[in-house]
């Protein structure tokens, strides 16, 4: 590579980089990696908790991704199918490793249960007052089934019927364990701050 | 009175063969209790593994040694139950065989080596992965979990197979899909032949590509599709009224062809380099 | 309408609520406080920032593309004004340039398979068809080295072995021609990539498996 076409790898455009990484350019791949490794990363990590993990299937996510490189035919964003891809090798790792990615049928509780553990009436609102990092330890603290509906639809924004594909469940399902989700990490940013009220 | 006596003989003939074949084989049994979605491998280089699903959370393997020359090596950590066989200085195919049943908790995943097998797995949930030279490779009424094969030349069959990726890649073994369905079903071959029989439905990918096997497909006339099949020097046959869709594939008489059937729910893809492709209408 | 009723619906109203919902929030201050509540849940996961990955996870990935051969040797420009509009590209020479990275790694690591073979050719015990022991996961200097590694670990297999490196060598090279042929042609860069997937497999399974 000369100087003179040496690009800093995220810089190259993407639809440029996409082409040349069909042909095995390096500086492709990379600019490639460089511009959807936080999204992918994120994913893994959320869905893991576990930093080691999420290097390790954000790597694999992208293997994947750059060995089918020559099969995307532009129809759909690049992103938009990086990001199915990761979030499938994400779930297959997860089943592949024994981590548990609880099927949502077992983290069903009765409705009557996961209202009666949410603080009544005289709590104070969370809204406009969720801290970031709370709510990233809270996420991390859902049952594995909760967390994967949840970071798929309020994190990454995918609709019912897609994370139903995906996952493997009804959209009714879907729409249930999200709701339970969110009412659980209500409970646990409550609790967080109400431990934070107490310490002087 | 004679022939009770002859009877009698034979039968005592056929006790003492026994009781000499159950010398020479040596049983061997491991329980190991899992919690769910259990991780078991078992790795045999000469000899049978078959994987049934059990109730409860025990992992059952039963391993029937044939000689002296091979050992059985296993280990048991949480939900993870891994079995070898060991084989010993002098040790070949015959002498080295053993033969594995395996009973596991439906939703474990199971990894499977033998390079002669066969290897059989059903009724499971959790992904299973298998892997052999020669072995004759049967899998059948799966759902939920991934199937990922690689086999050098043994045959495979997956029956009933649904909801999971489906991943085989194959040399020469000939790889047969009999109600098959899934998100993605991906079959790589060599010279083996592939053959599918199916609706593929499910809305999934489904790629059969092979560089000099044949491919055939059959499908019902409901089956909602977008096909694409080629075979750079091979025949192509299609017995379905496919409706034409633009593509940049040129559409060569008897080399390619492009178009879907019904709603196009699923991309069928049939590449073959020199097979004959032949997909054809139930 | 009571507050079971209200929450009872409540994972239902993604897209909205009905007038008789939204006048039970207007009297209820405990479901407005749990709607309003979820809602702002839902609002700052959207907002959440991304994490930056560790810049070993690029050398990870690199190193395997390169082990791989996906990463290839870029091509020569072409300079326009000197010769007439190329009719074709030089695409064609990624694949074989593909080979020649590979063919290197295969010729870096050429030592090493060298004084394995010499190790187990002075053995003196009869061969065993694999007693267990994994192999060094070493890359062969070539499939002949790789052969001879089978036939030493277990004889029975060599003829398999030498038919499936042919096999696989036989798809790469076609593909290799129809991808040179017709660089813009995914089809041909499928073949390409399967041919490459069932090479890596051959190899995976004769040198870094407990399989003979």
């Amino acid at each position: 590579m000369t100087g003179a076409r040496k690009l800093q790898g995220d810089k190259l455009p993407e639809a440029e980089a996409i082409e040349r990484a069909k042909q095995g350019d390096a500086e492709a791949f990379e600019a490639l990696y460089h511009l959807h490794k936080r999204r992918v990363y994120s994913l893994c990590l959320r869905m893991t908790a576990n930093t080691a993990s999420a290097e390790e299937f954000t790597q694999e996510a992208f293997l994947q991704l750059f060995r089918k490189i020559g099969t995307f035919r532009g129809e759909s964003a690049f992103s938009t199918w990086l990001h199915r891809m990761a979030v499938n090798v994400v779930l297959m790792q997860l089943r592949k490793k024994g981590l548990p990615v609880v099927p949502l049928e077992e983290t069903m509780e009765t409705d009557e249960e996961t209202h009666k553990k949410e603080p009544g009436a005289d709590d104070v609102r969370l809204a406009g007052s969720i801290d970031r990092l709370q709510l990233e330890h809270a996420i991390a603290d859902l049952p594995p089934g909760y967390r994967t509906v949840f970071l798929l639809h309020d994190v990454e924004g995918y609709e019912h019927n897609e994370i139903a594909k995906i996952v493997g469940c009804s959209i009714g399902n879907s729409k249930s364990q999200l709701h339970k989700a969110r009412m659980r990490l209500r409970g646990l940013l409550k609790s967080s701050r109400a431990v934070k009220a107490t310490k002087p | 009175m004679y022939r009770r006596n002859r009877i009698a003989g034979l039968i005592i003939a056929m006790l003492l063969l026994a009781s000499v074949v159950a010398a020479a084989e040596n049983r061997k049994e491991f329980r190991f209790r899992v919690h769910r979605h259990a991780s078991i491998s078992v790795i045999n280089q000469f000899g049978p593994i078959s994987v049934k699903p059990s109730s409860g959370h025990e992992v059952l393997i039963t391993a029937i040694l044939h000689s002296d020359k091979a050992e059985i090596d296993s280990s048991h950590s949480g939900s993870r139950v891994s079995v070898s066989t060991h084989l010993l200085a002098g040790a070949d195919p015959d002498s080295g065989l053993v033969e594995y049943e395996v009973s596991v908790p439906a939703d474990a995943s199971v990894s499977l080596r033998s390079a002669t097998g066969p290897i059989r797995a059903e009724k499971l949930h959790g992904d299973v992965i298998l892997e052999g030279n020669t072995a004759n490779m049967d899998v059948r009424d799966l759902s939920d979990g991934h199937v990922h094969i690689k086999t050098l030349d043994g045959p495979v069959t997956l029956t009933n197979v649904s909801d999971g990726h489906v991943e085989i890649t194959s040399v020469g073994g000939e790889v047969n899909l009999i109600s098959v369905t899934g998100p993605l079903v991906h079959v790589n071959s060599n010279s083996g032949r592939i053959v599918y029989v199916g609706d593929f439905g499910g809305g999934g990918e489904y790629s059969l590509m092979t560089h000099t096997g044949d491919i055939e497909a059959t499908a019902p006339a409901y089956a909602s599709m977008d096909v694409l099949a080629s075979s750079s020097q091979g025949k192509v046959i299609n017995d379905f009224p496919l409706q034409p869709v633009h593509t940049s594939l040129v559409e060569r008489a008897g080399s390619a062809f492009a178009g879907t059937m019904g709603k196009a729910a699923s991309s069928v893809k049939l590449l073959s380099f020199s097979g004959k492709i032949h997909l054809k209408k139930r | 309408m009571t507050c079971k009723e209200f929450q009872r619906v409540l994972p239902e109203l993604e897209g909205g609520h009905n007038l008789e919902q939204e006048q039970h929030l207007k009297t209820c201050s405990a479901c407005a406080d749990l709607f309003s509540d979820l809602n702002a849940i839902e609002q700052n996961a959207r907002r959440l920032e991304d994490h930056e990955p560790s810049p070993r996870v690029w050398t990870n990935i690199e190193a395997a593309l390169r082990q791989e051969g996906l990463i290839r040797q870029p091509q020569p420009q072409l300079v326009p004004t000197r010769l007439p509009a190329p009719r074709w590209r030089f695409a064609w020479l990624v694949p074989i340039a593909a080979g020649l990275v590979f063919g290197a790694g295969l010729l870096v690591m050429h030592w090493q398979v060298s004084t394995q073979i010499a190790h187990q050719t002075r053995t003196t015990t009869p061969p065993v068809e694999n007693a267990g022991i994994t192999q060094p996961s070493s890359v062969p200097a070539s499939e002949d080295q790789v052969i001879k590694l089978v036939a030493t670990r277990a004889p029975s297999m060599r003829a398999s072995y030498e038919s499936n490196f042919r096999a696989v060598e036989a798809y790469i090279h076609d593909a290799e021609l129809a991808a040179r042929n017709n660089p813009n042609d995914e089809i041909s860069q499928q073949h390409l990539t399967n041919a490459y997937e069932q090479r890596a497999m051959v190899y995976e399974m004769a040198m870094h498996r407990a399989l003979p």
